[in-house]
């Protein structure tokens, strides 16, 4: 535990200022950063989401073909939904479709037959009468048996063993997914050493209740909080992720029904907050190394991956090499700890999209589909990629995390060949004013506190006395 | 009407058309078959199509032939090197490298 590594000397707070003031040295970890795979050069947007789609299957056959066969057993055939006989039990692997009646269609907005309004967004798009379809290269085919229609997404690749039935539908006795990659070995460390995860800041609000929070954060983490044995401590996290959302929602200017006369000399929301957000980064950068991710509603832009917010941006930070901007699939190798994780966005949309409502179950079945974000181009904006899907997971990390979700949870998942890894959901600090702390050397994750008016009892830790309260 | 008890063909004789079936009219004299000249361009835009039209490699509209080859490299379709060769060395000419429905729009 964090609070553990606090080094009970006697207190220094309440006495007269000491001869030296002691200096704690914050270890520099190895860090490389595998964003290359997401960040966009020249982007040709004249181009169809089918070569993406295309690309996840090529990738994802082989897989699911060794994960069938080793589940399955070698007589049943492997086939592709050309070749498929009635009757004959058989496996078959392609991408899933999802049919929804509910699922917003552009083409029955504008199509004046139905004189429909256009849907009110929804919490989950799902039904009774939603069906699956399996898509291989070439042909489509209905599924049906024991198979959760509700817990699929659209995009997922999976193996599934049946028979085709007179009707033409696919009767499932049981489906596979493609579970977990191979994961490199992880080096042992010798000590304590701790990143810092945080997300939804949600600056430039119009409420302003997570500023104390915020500024408890930085002073917390720049050591400028607690007595010697607090500080020494605080010396050992080595790194922060803020996992997106930084701006608040309400900095996205939807107002563009407004006359331009109205709009001319006001300016956009988002530059007070980035103005904000460059204040709160220039304290941090000072001290310890921070990874920015963008999210949902910060100024970059919409389709995944999202791109690094530019430098232009920040120009109190920018002088500081330890400002990391990155993108939002975020993957790295911290002292040979691979994280891998985006912003969210992508389990949100799963949770609309199916009967789900856990974000920590929904990122534990990502990573066993070995796809980021499986909804990529059917509901979520997703850039055309045609040569390869960098959304698929080919190494399994030992951290995967996502952020902005509506509380902290963790667990730990082992995989079929002995991988292990650590799953955590970000709470968004705006309202819940957590962030999260792992341990690289144990691999566990904590959270800490910063409400000003705490409803439990203060029987934790010792550090109440700064309104502060460490789990 | 047919006569008392009579046939039709007591009045109109059958008259049986001559057998011409073994008969074939004459035919033209033999000229040497030709053989259709292909041009070398030709065939090879027509290895080109057939390169475009196999669904082993992934869609082919909206990128050109050379990147659709490299992305079959990559993943370990094994598309054909002819097919490269053709490419790299006919670079100008959009015919060779742009897909078969180059002229259609998104």
């Amino acid at each position: 535990m964090f609070s553990d590594t606090v080094v009970q000397k006697e207190s220094t707070l309440l006495g007269p200022p000491g001869p030296a003031e002691p200096v704690f040295e914050r270890e520099t970890l190895s860090y490389t950063s595998c964003c290359d795979r997401f960040q966009l050069g020249e982007r040709s947007f004249n181009r169809q989401y089918a070569h993406i789609y295309a690309a996840r299957l090529i990738q994802m056959r082989g897989v699911l073909e060794q994960r069938a066969q080793k589940m399955w057993g070698g007589p049943i055939p492997i086939r592709k939904l050309g070749d498929l006989k009635i009757g004959e039990q058989c496996v078959i692997v392609g991408t899933v479709f999802k049919h929804m009646e509910l699922q917003p269609s552009i083409l029955r907005e504008i199509s004046e037959e139905h004189n429909l309004l256009p849907q009110p967004p929804r919490a989950k798009y799902i039904s009774q009468s939603d069906e699956l379809i399996l898509e291989d290269e070439l042909q489509r085919i209905r599924l049906e048996g024991s198979i959760d229609t509700a817990m699929f997404v659209t995009g997922t690749v999976i193996a599934v063993k049946g028979a085709e039935r007179n009707d033409g539908k696919f009767t499932v006795e049981d489906f596979c997914l493609s579970d977990l990659p191979e994961q490199p070995p992880r080096q042992r460390l010798e000590s304590n050493r701790f990143v810092l995860l945080a997300s939804g800041f949600s600056l430039g609000g119009t409420s302003a209740d997570s500023m104390l929070g915020l500024q408890l954060l930085v002073d917390m983490v720049t050591g400028h909080l607690g007595d010697q044995g607090e500080q020494s401590s605080m010396a050992s996290i080595s790194r922060i992720l803020l996992a997106g959302n930084l701006l608040s929602r309400n900095t996205q200017n939807k107002d563009s029904n407004k006359a331009k006369y109205l709009t001319k000399k006001t300016q956009a929301g988002s530059v007070e907050a980035v103005r904000l957000l460059d204040e709160l980064l220039v304290q941090l950068v000072a001290s310890v190394p921070v990874d920015v991710m963008p999210g949902q509603y910060d100024p970059t832009n919409y389709t995944l991956p999202q791109q690094p917010l530019h430098r232009c941006m920040f120009p109190l930070s920018n002088p500081y090499p330890t400002l990391q901007l990155v993108t939002n699939p975020y993957q790295a190798c911290v002292d040979g700890v691979r994280f891998l994780g985006t912003s969210g966005q992508n389990i949100c949309d799963i949770v609309k999209y199916s009967s789900m409502d856990d974000h920590l179950e929904v990122l534990e079945r990502t990573l066993r589909q070995r796809h980021l974000a499986p909804t990529a181009p059917d509901t979520l904006g997703c850039y055309p990629f045609y040569q390869s899907d960098p959304f698929i997971v080919d190494v399994c990390p030992h951290v995967y995390f996502s952020g902005n979700a509506p509380c902290y949870q963790s667990k730990r998942i082992t995989g079929p060949e002995g991988q292990d890894v650590l799953l955590v959901t970000i709470p968004e600090f705006s309202s819940t004013q957590t962030a999260c702390l792992i341990n690289l050397r144990t691999l566990e994750c904590e959270q800490i506190r910063f409400s000003s008016f705490s409803t439990e009892d203060n029987e934790e830790t010792e550090m109440n006395g700064n309104g502060l309260c460490c789990l | 009407m047919p006569a008392k008890r009579g046939l039709i063909t007591d009045t109109f004789k059958v008259v049986k058309r001559a057998r011409t079936r073994d008969q074939k009219p004459p035919s033209p004299p033999e000229s040497e078959p030709e053989i259709p000249v292909i041009s070398e361009r030709e065939r090879d835009l027509q290895e080109l199509k057939t390169f475009d039209l196999d669904w082993h490699f992934g869609p082919c509209i909206g990128i050109s032939r050379l990147q659709r080859w490299e992305r079959a490299a990559l993943h370990g379709l094994d598309p054909p090197r002819e097919i490269k060769e053709l490419l790299q060395s006919n670079e100008d000419d959009p015919e060779y490298t742009q897909c078969l429905w180059r002229d259609y729009p998104l």
